[in-house]
């Protein structure tokens, strides 16, 4: 399984079983709708879309309770050791906070390397509105991060 | 003309973003270009942040649906998961050349001692006209060089002494780029530049010795000093 598909649900989810699931229903669900893919060229968007759909069904029908952002660092704790490199934990701790309309397209520009034009298309958006919640992202992220923002411009 | 907060805008919306407008505002502004190589430094982090751990995590998936499930859903899982996956494999950008680089240089620390002593010129003329090109001598003492399967490919790995200590260069000729690249993660700090017609340049120092000015003008010396030999330019 390819595991970029697996990293774009968890940090849609922010939960590793939850992404599995989505990404093996998504997967079922491919299958059976192959028809509908005419052009091979556009697999990765029409497969990232199922996988959105999926996830959409999922959290209706299941009441998720709330995110308890300390847990999910802790539940990362394990690779990150073994990466030796903490300084990741605070960065995804950053992004476990980040709402996820703006969580999203970033995932999709920097994991999954769409283009604006594409992240607009995926989510149905303006170009514009696209960048503005790129451009929001990382704003809050560099700030959760405690990075040094006095050049960053204000909204 | 852009204006410093619209340039800001801009990179914080897209680090990527290689237009020509860009380019000539950060060419001309010297807190637009500290800011632009502190984000691209937050970058790397954050592209690093996001490539969780993912095949684990399948592998665990699958111990969990096969305590839960007969063989046969396990079998139609199992089938489904290969043959989508495969006929996607393709369409999915894949881990970064960044990332691809830092992995390699972990598993040859050798490479990393300072040293004055260079390697026998005829290695380093093995090692450079597999890939056709040479080297200038005022590139400075060249202590290691070997050819490295990479990505599918024999490319060259050097390792260059220099006042900074030393630094490792790869030559790509099989990965082009469009646009220069800084990265700061795991230990080593580098930067991938684009060698027009030659795919890419590799330079890479480790701790944080080096900073990214230091390891720009490292990676232009290098670049100043290679001689392609195939007639391409």
């Amino acid at each position: 399984m390819r595991p970029d598909l697996l990293r774009f649900a968890f940090w849609l989810s922010r939960d590793r079983a939850l992404a599995e699931d989505v990404v093996q229903e998504s997967m079922l669900r491919a299958w059976k709708a192959q028809d509908s893919l005419l052009d091979e060229a556009a697999a990765k968007p029409w497969f990232l879309t199922i996988i959105r759909r999926e996830y959409a069904r999922t959290f209706e029908r299941k009441r998720f309770p709330t995110v308890d952002v300390d847990e999910l660092v802790a539940a990362e704790d394990p690779e990150l050791s073994a990466a030796q490199d903490q300084d990741l934990a605070e960065l995804r701790a950053a992004l476990f906070k980040l709402p996820l309309e703006y969580r999203e397209p970033l995932v999709l520009q920097v994991l999954m390397g769409y283009s604006t034009a594409e992240i607009a298309r995926e989510l149905d958006l303006s170009n514009a509105a696209a960048l503005t919640r790129l451009f929001r992202a990382r704003k809050q992220l560099r700030a959760l991060c405690g990075e040094d923002t006095r050049l960053d411009p204000e909204e | 003309m852009m204006d410093c907060t619209q340039f800001r805008r801009a990179l914080l919306a897209d680090p990527r973003d290689a237009s020509a407008e860009l380019a000539a505002h950060r060419a001309t502004c010297h807190d637009c270009s500290q800011f632009a190589e502190q984000l691209m430094r937050f970058e790397a982090r954050l592209e690093r942040a996001l490539r969780v751990d993912a095949p684990d995590a399948s592998i665990r998936h699958v111990r969990r649906v096969f305590e839960h499930r007969g063989w046969l859903a396990i079998a139609a899982s199992v089938l489904v998961a290969i043959v989508v996956a495969g006929s996607l494999w393709l369409a999915v950008p894949g881990r970064t050349l960044a990332a691809d680089v830092v992995t390699h240089m972990a598993g040859e620390p050798e490479a990393w001692q300072t040293t004055d002593v260079p390697v026998p010129g005829s290695d380093l003329g093995a090692v450079l006209s597999n890939s056709h090109l040479r080297l200038k001598p005022d590139v400075g003492v060249v202590s290691y060089a070997q050819s490295c399967l990479f990505r599918g490919h024999h490319v060259p790995h050097l390792v260059v002494q220099t006042a900074a200590g030393p630094v490792t260069v790869m030559v790509l000729v099989h990965e082009p780029v469009h646009m220069t690249t800084q990265f700061d993660e795991n230990g080593y700090r580098g930067v991938i530049v684009p060698a027009p017609g030659h795919g890419s340049l590799a330079v890479l120092t480790r701790g944080e010795a080096t900073d990214p000015k230091t390891v720009d003008e490292i990676a232009a010396r290098v670049q100043n000093a290679i001689i392609w030999t195939d007639g391409a330019n």
